[in-house]
């Protein structure tokens, strides 16, 4: 087990926004983080990162205590792949991987021959080596996604965090970037916590073959764990987002079963469907 | 285009070795030119054989012109340093070695010395100390709101800035308008014209904190990220800030202290630097401490022999750099900037 939050509970100015929450993430395992905007993914994110320490109960990673880690010990062992990047400076797309080895650089190092052979295996393994010499700023939203998330994955780290890395991407480049991610997890063994707005997400990442966990966050509620079948059902829907939804079974091109979520209407009424 | 490695490397030792000549020879051809006319036999004989040239040509080469050389290329690559550390710093490409008021904070000493010591050297003195308490000031003013502090350090520099300058009015104010007052605004604009030896005792801070940026100048590249992603790819933003600024603060500190304001080195150099080589700091930082050093030596050459008074050095590096920054915005079509 690389990370494990026990009765994790958050408040705002005494308004709680977290509550007993409890979630692992174990190698080669997806956790998406779902509920809608001001759920609190984001603020637990930062706690897992080490960003907020003003938490009560337990977030431990490799058995210890978050808070307990320093800035190049705790991104030894979880990446992160920010929501919105803001470029200032055009580096090379190389040169924005290779920052991903600060964490295993000194406090005057700077990365050497080996870490820009991890550098360069990051950037094959996500498949943008046709990129690498170009300005970072010049790249459409989903070939900067992936160069955040090779700069991810040279980090060498057990964990990859990520905050609605699809939110912004066109279906193309969201179905590209999700096939990546899960194939990191399913090869490297790389554990991933993942908030996403996208419902469908952890049918998707189950449906290929990787053991997916899905935690639906609600204001000041206690958080509601399980599998992605378990736990997105109609009612789930209805609780959390009081929207009428159904859960849709279809077949992809190889005639597996796919699951999908279909929203099909605002207003929040007792139908079944 | 994709480059082979050993012609990377070839290019890379050209680099590297441009680097260290073009301040040299700089400094060299700039000993050979001057108000005080010398032949080139002459300076050639009194840099190979100091004794048993003559007194006048001894003394304009070694005891004028070389330290003044010397100076001005210390000066330049320490503006020049600087100005590169608080762009990546501040991930701010506008912001220049004056950003957190060491200008000001230097001017504002440097008025104290004129006004109430009587110059000399509580000038340099008083002005280093108010450059250095500058930034301290607008690092804690920084400090007040716990986030966004890179933002608010800004904020804090421009707040200590608009201070240290009314401090500078208010000194005006009261100076003589005969002696002390043209003393001020010579001092604002700048000069070497003044330096000797002793004046190199600045070196040592100049040295010590480009030293610090030249070592921390990968870094300099995470922490453009901005603070947040910076931490989580494992770097101590606040230490690190406080390395990169504490040196960059030092040399500029001491730059401005021996010579006075010169503006625009720090903003445009790194640019130049960046249109040249690309935005990686590993490179832009020696190359704008090389090149730093080379375009104030030029310009300190200009000043000395275009005209038969020195022109204030502020001013050249504005006049002839401007243009040449167009130049080269228009040569490279903004380069890197698109």
């Amino acid at each position: 087990m690389i990370l494990s939050v026990e009765h994790l509970s958050f408040s705002y100015d005494n308004t709680p926004l977290l509550c007993d929450l409890s979630l692992t993430v174990s190698k080669g395992e997806i956790v998406c983080l779902l509920g809608p905007n001001g759920s609190g993914k984001t603020t637990l994110l930062d706690c897992v990162l080490g960003f907020r320490r003003d938490f009560s109960g337990s977030i431990t990673v490799d058995s210890r205590d978050v808070r307990t880690f320093s800035r190049p010990e705790l991104a030894q062992r979880i990446a992160y792949v920010p929501q919105l990047h803001t470029p200032t400076f055009p580096y090379t797309v190389r040169e924005a991987v290779l920052m991903g080895r600060a964490a295993h650089t000194g406090l005057f190092g700077a990365p050497g021959k080996e870490d820009e052979a991890l550098c360069d295996a990051a950037i094959r393994r996500v498949g943008i080596e046709a990129l690498s010499n170009r300005a970072y700023t010049s790249l459409s939203g989903g070939e900067l996604k992936l160069v955040l998330l090779a700069r991810a994955l040279a980090q060498q780290t057990a964990l990859i965090v990520l905050d609605e890395p699809t939110a912004s991407l066109d279906f193309k480049n969201e179905l590209l970037f999700l096939d990546t991610l899960a194939s990191l997890a399913k090869e490297e063994g790389i554990g991933v916590l993942m908030a996403t707005h996208a419902l469908q997400h952890p049918f998707q990442l189950e449906g290929r073959g990787l053991p997916v966990q899905a935690v639906m966050l609600s204001r000041g509620e206690t958080a509601r764990c399980g599998a992605p079948g378990e736990l997105l059902t109609p009612q789930t829907m209805l609780d959390v987002y009081g929207v009428n939804a159904a859960v849709v079974e279809t077949a992809d091109l190889h005639g597996n079963t796919v699951k999908t979520i279909a929203v099909l209407s605002g207003t929040a009424s007792q139908e079944t469907i | 285009m994709k480059r082979t490695g050993t012609e990377k490397q070839k290019r890379g030792a050209v680099l590297i070795a441009a680097l260290f000549v073009l301040p040299v020879l700089f400094v060299a051809a700039s000993l050979f030119f001057g108000r005080y006319p010398l032949p080139v036999k002459e300076v050639f004989s009194a840099l190979l054989h100091p004794q048993t040239a003559a007194a006048a040509t001894r003394v304009t080469v070694w005891q004028l012109r070389l330290p003044r050389a010397l100076a001005a290329a210390l000066v330049g690559a320490s503006l020049a340093v600087s100005g590169a550390a608080f762009q990546s710093v501040f991930r701010n490409p506008l912001v220049s070695s004056g950003i957190l008021g060491v200008s000001n904070g230097a001017g504002f000493g440097a008025c104290l010395g004129i006004v109430f010591c009587g110059g000399g050297v509580w000038i340099y003195l008083l002005s280093f100390i108010c450059a250095v308490s500058a930034v301290v000031l607008s690092w804690f003013a920084g400090r007040i709101s716990r986030v966004t502090t890179t933002i608010t350090m800004i904020l804090g520099g421009t707040i200590v800035s608009a201070f240290f300058s009314a401090l500078v009015a208010i000194l005006k104010y009261v100076a003589d308008p005969y002696s002390q007052l043209p003393s001020i605004t010579f001092w604002f604009m700048g000069s070497f014209a003044s330096i000797g030896y002793t004046h190199l005792i600045a070196a040592v801070p100049m040295l010590l904190g480009m030293g610090l940026v030249f070592l921390s100048r990968w870094k300099l590249n995470v922490l453009s990220m901005g603070d947040k992603e910076a931490s989580a790819l494992g770097v101590d933003v606040r230490r690190c800030q406080l390395l990169v600024i504490g040196g960059a603060t030092l040399c500029t500190a001491a730059a401005v202290c021996i010579c006075g304001t010169i503006g625009w080195v720090g903003l445009v150099i790194p640019h130049i630097g960046r249109m040249l080589i690309g935005n990686n700091n590993q490179k832009l930082i020696p190359v704008s401490i090389s090149l730093g050093a080379c375009f104030m030596v030029l310009m300190d050459f200009l000043a000395r022999n275009l005209t038969g008074a020195e022109i204030p050095i502020g001013i050249l590096c504005a006049l002839v750099g401007t243009p040449f920054f167009v130049y080269l915005l228009k040569k490279t079509k903004g380069g890197v900037w698109v």
